[in-house]
């Protein structure tokens, strides 16, 4: 049970940070920062709740605040290039956060006299916050998939709104959207801050599931697989998104145990296969849009056409 | 509403536009035409921002607009409609008219604008547009999947819903048969009595003497003439500048007779 | 800083400079396809580093100094696989999925690697090690020397390829204006193939001269060449050849001269500071192309 619980948390967490992806692609940036702000969540909240002694509840939202923050200041210069030069930027920048705590020592006596702190390249231990309070694995999955549920429900309201309108068409054509007179780099940098707080929640949760993080839990890699879950899922959908890392983590890595060594191999060639198969994701049918949650502001119903016959194209 | 004083643009060696002075006068529709390479594509993507001019200004509505990017300008009033057609593809057809109109909310109130009197008020708007160009049974659908015809009244549509008063129409009747010509002729002017400015870029000469007050004609970038239609048919120049062009220049009275 | 530290430092960014052209090669690489296919492939440092380990299965059979070409010829025929399994295929207007295949790629290269390795740090065969070449206080690494000659015979076998071939022709013609090339008669997918067939043979040189300056190689070679590779190409600028060699050289010298000032663990930081300096200063890199009218 404890096997299953275990895997629940790691989806759970893997979805928040497709989610977190979903916002930025939606613009059409492709941003492989998510694993920074996952890391600096994952590092702020555990140093929170370790190193000062904050409760969660203060934790989480404060290190979520402090990735969107990061987010909005990294994005104003990096979002003004495009296309590969936008990749590089954002993967460039996930790379200094990586390296900054891969060297940030940082350690001063914990509540039980113990030195706590991350420590360089040995990483940050120690962050006990969910076993000193007795919260058990079920409760644990519990809050994150809360968390998930939340979030997919602020990210369907976003899309439904003015937000997501105008965000999918920066998304569409950036020409065209502009000369409606649609302020490119705000929807730019709110998408990638909203992701960036999202990202950074995730990386909370993580941080205090596994107790102990290190650099290399947030490799350029990490960032990889936040964009393949939305472009996997299909981009339409958000429901497609979760589907995908269920698919991956769970069916991929979990379920192809037996084939022990040989699975690590057979990953990267399912990727290939997917997107060889269905390049525009999992879900991009009707039954997709109907899942998404996009529906028109008002379900315009279709009236009859008053009267005017139309021309033929 | 709209000056041009002295506009220039060079690219590299090329002059596409050559100290341009040009005014658009409120309530009127001012055709610009010349053969291709002109430079009337290169005009109307300096006035909406597209391009940064090498020299010469631009006023909008007393206002020097030079230094404004792009989405500013159309905040302050003008939109346009492209060459080879724009629409946002996966929008449906609802969505990309939407995204205009409620772009004009400032700040978070937007977010709202479902749920406030404001939002139905724009509702309303956004579903008058689509009744007024014929779209209003196809709201749902993919922006992508609409035939031409129907694709060019939406990106006309999209561009009056934003309120701009000034259109920068580039070249909408490209690709048109006779029959669409004739409905956008009459959309054009639906549009001018709705209260909005109309600066056309055509090609199609039939189209440019029947529905413009006035007409400009540029030819290397530099305006060759300038005057009612009647009068720019007559002109000498113009002739010349168009002596073996394939388009023929309509009479004016036969055509005024047909649309009477 | 004493005029000791100085020579130190002097003697440490040359060899970066040196160790450069194993940079400037992949950016190179990238840049190619890129300014071809308008696409990113992200597996290509990685298929460069795959191609270094296969050459190894000749070096029992052969001379040393073969198994550079053979990396070269490996890279080649791994380029052309990337092509048809990646890019080939794939509908045009979906830049994410291809984008997505490449990572798939790269994954399936790494994780190919390390299975037929067992994750053990293979030799290369390195040349010339010891014997150096003496400038007063200072000295140019043999080994490195032959790092450095080979990355510009390579960069010189590039340049008369695209210059003075009918293929160097349709490969620029199709990088700036596609359709017009094709109808002009060129086969587009020809030229593709061809380009990433050229960009792997310079792939496969560059991982072999990678493990010939470090000494072995190593699987935790693909993530590093990939991200320095794709730093050299934007700040050379996207499309430029030129571009990625001086960025190449460059970012091989910085990072030698930010490991001298702040240690190995912090260098990388400042490698991407530089990055993003040339974003904000000169986005276009230091060559912007030409650029062709849509």
């Amino acid at each position: 049970m404890d096997f299953y619980l275990g895997l629940a948390q790691v989806i759970g967490v893997h979805t928040l940070l497709g989610l977190s992806a979903w916002c930025v692609l939606h613009t059409g940036q492709v941003s492989l920062a998510q694993g920074g702000f996952f890391a600096i969540g994952a590092y702020a909240s555990g140093m929170l709740t370790s190193m000062v002694g904050w409760p969660l509840w203060l934790a989480l939202p404060a290190a979520s605040v402090i990735s969107a923050l990061v987010a909005i200041a990294v994005g104003f210069p990096a979002l003004r290039v495009k296309g590969l030069m936008l990749v590089v930027a954002t993967t460039a920048f996930a790379e200094i956060v990586r390296l900054v705590f891969f060297n940030l020592t940082w350690r001063v006596p914990g509540p039980d006299g113990n030195l706590v702190g991350p420590d360089g390249s040995l990483g940050f231990g120690g962050i006990r916050y969910f076993p000193s309070n007795g919260w058990t694995s079920g409760e644990i999955v519990t809050l994150i998939w809360g968390l998930v549920a939340v979030v997919m429900l602020v990210l369907a309201w976003l899309d439904r709104s003015r937000v997501g309108t105008l965000w999918r068409a920066v998304g569409e054509d950036e020409v065209a959207a502009q000369s409606v007179g649609i302020n490119l780099t705000a929807a730019k940098v709110s998408a990638f801050g909203i992701g960036g707080a999202i990202a950074g929640v995730a990386g909370a949760v993580f941080a205090h599931y596994t107790t102990h993080i290190e650099h290399s839990n947030f490799t350029i890699l990490l960032a990889t697989f936040a964009i393949a879950y939305p472009i996997l899922g299909g981009l339409s959908s958000l429901l497609g998104t979760v589907l995908a890392v269920v698919f991956i983590q769970g069916i991929l890595i979990e379920g192809l145990r037996f084939l022990g060594d040989w699975r690590s191999l057979l990953f990267g060639a399912l990727i290939l296969l997917m997107m060889l198969i269905r390049p525009s994701g999992m879900i991009t049918s009707p039954l997709g849009r109907l899942l998404r949650g996009g529906r028109e502001p008002d379900g315009v119903a279709p009236r009859s056409a008053s009267g005017k016959e139309k021309a033929h194209a | 509403m709209l000056e041009l004083q002295q506009l220039s643009r060079h690219f590299g060696g090329v002059k596409a536009l050559d100290q341009l002075d040009l005014t658009v006068n409120k309530g009127e529709i001012l055709g610009l035409i010349g053969p291709n390479g002109s430079g009337k594509s290169t005009t109307v993507n300096l006035i909406a921002g597209l391009y940064q001019p090498s020299s010469g200004s631009l006023r909008f509505k007393g206002q020097d607009i030079g230094a404004l990017p792009v989405h500013e300008r159309a905040a302050l009033g003008m939109a346009r409609t492209f060459q080879n057609i724009r629409l946002f593809g996966n929008l449906s057809v609802w969505q990309n008219v939407w995204a205009a109109r409620v772009v004009r909310e400032s700040g978070w109130a937007g977010v709202q604008a479902r749920w406030l009197a404001s939002g139905r008020q724009a509702r309303d708007e956004v579903r008058q547009l689509l009744a007024f160009s014929n779209l209003a049974d196809k709201a749902d659908t993919l922006a992508g999947n609409l035939s031409f015809g129907e694709q060019r009244r939406l990106e006309l549509a999209r561009a009056a819903a934003s309120g701009a008063e000034l259109l920068l129409l580039d070249e909408p009747a490209a690709g048109m048969n006779a029959e669409e010509i004739e409905e956008l002729d009459q959309r054009i002017r639906a549009l001018r009595d709705r209260g909005h400015t109309i600066l056309l870029i055509e090609h199609h000469m039939e189209l440019v003497m029947e529905v413009c007050d006035r007409v400009a004609v540029l030819n290397f970038g530099r305006k060759i003439a300038e005057g009612t239609p009647a009068q720019v048919q007559d002109n000498a120049a113009v002739r010349a500048a168009y002596l073996g062009s394939d388009e023929t220049v309509a009479e004016p009275a036969a055509t005024a007779t047909a649309t009477a | 800083m004493t005029y000791l530290d100085l020579l130190d430092l002097v003697q440490s960014v040359i060899d970066g400079v040196l160790f450069g052209t194993i940079y400037a090669l992949i950016g190179i690489g990238f840049t190619l396809i890129f300014g071809v296919m308008h696409k990113i492939n992200l597996s290509y440092a990685a298929a460069s580093v795959g191609a270094a380990y296969l050459s190894l299965l000749i070096v029992q059979t052969a001379p040393p100094a073969l198994v550079f070409v053979a990396a070269a010829l490996v890279g080649g025929v791994l380029g052309a696989l990337v092509y048809v399994i990646c890019f080939r295929f794939l509908p045009l207007n979906k830049p994410l999925a291809t984008l997505m295949s490449t990572v798939g790629m790269l994954l399936l290269i790494e994780e190919a690697i390390v299975h037929a390795t067992a994750g053990m740090p293979q030799n290369y065969p390195a040349m010339f090690v010891g014997s150096n070449i003496d400038i007063g206080p200072l000295s140019l690494r043999g080994d490195l020397l032959f790092v450095f000659a080979l990355g510009c015979a390579a960069m010189v076998g590039l340049t008369l390829l695209l210059k003075r071939t009918r293929l160097g022709l349709a490969t620029r013609a199709v990088s700036q204006q596609a359709t017009a090339a094709r109808l002009c008669g060129m086969n587009i997918t020809t030229t593709n193939l061809s380009t990433f067939v050229i960009a792997g043979l310079l792939g496969g040189t560059a991982g072999a001269m990678a493990g010939a300056a470090i000494g072995v190689l190593s699987p935790l070679l693909t993530l590093p060449l990939t991200v320095k590779g794709l730093v050299v190409t934007v700040i050379g600028g996207l499309g430029s050849i030129p571009g990625a060699i001086v960025a190449g050289l460059l970012v091989g010298g910085f990072e030698n001269l930010f490991q001298f000032w702040r240690g190995v663990s912090e260098r990388d930081i400042y490698v991407m500071l530089l990055l993003f300096a040339f974003l904000v200063f000169r986005p276009g890199g230091l060559f912007a192309p030409p650029a062709g009218r849509d």
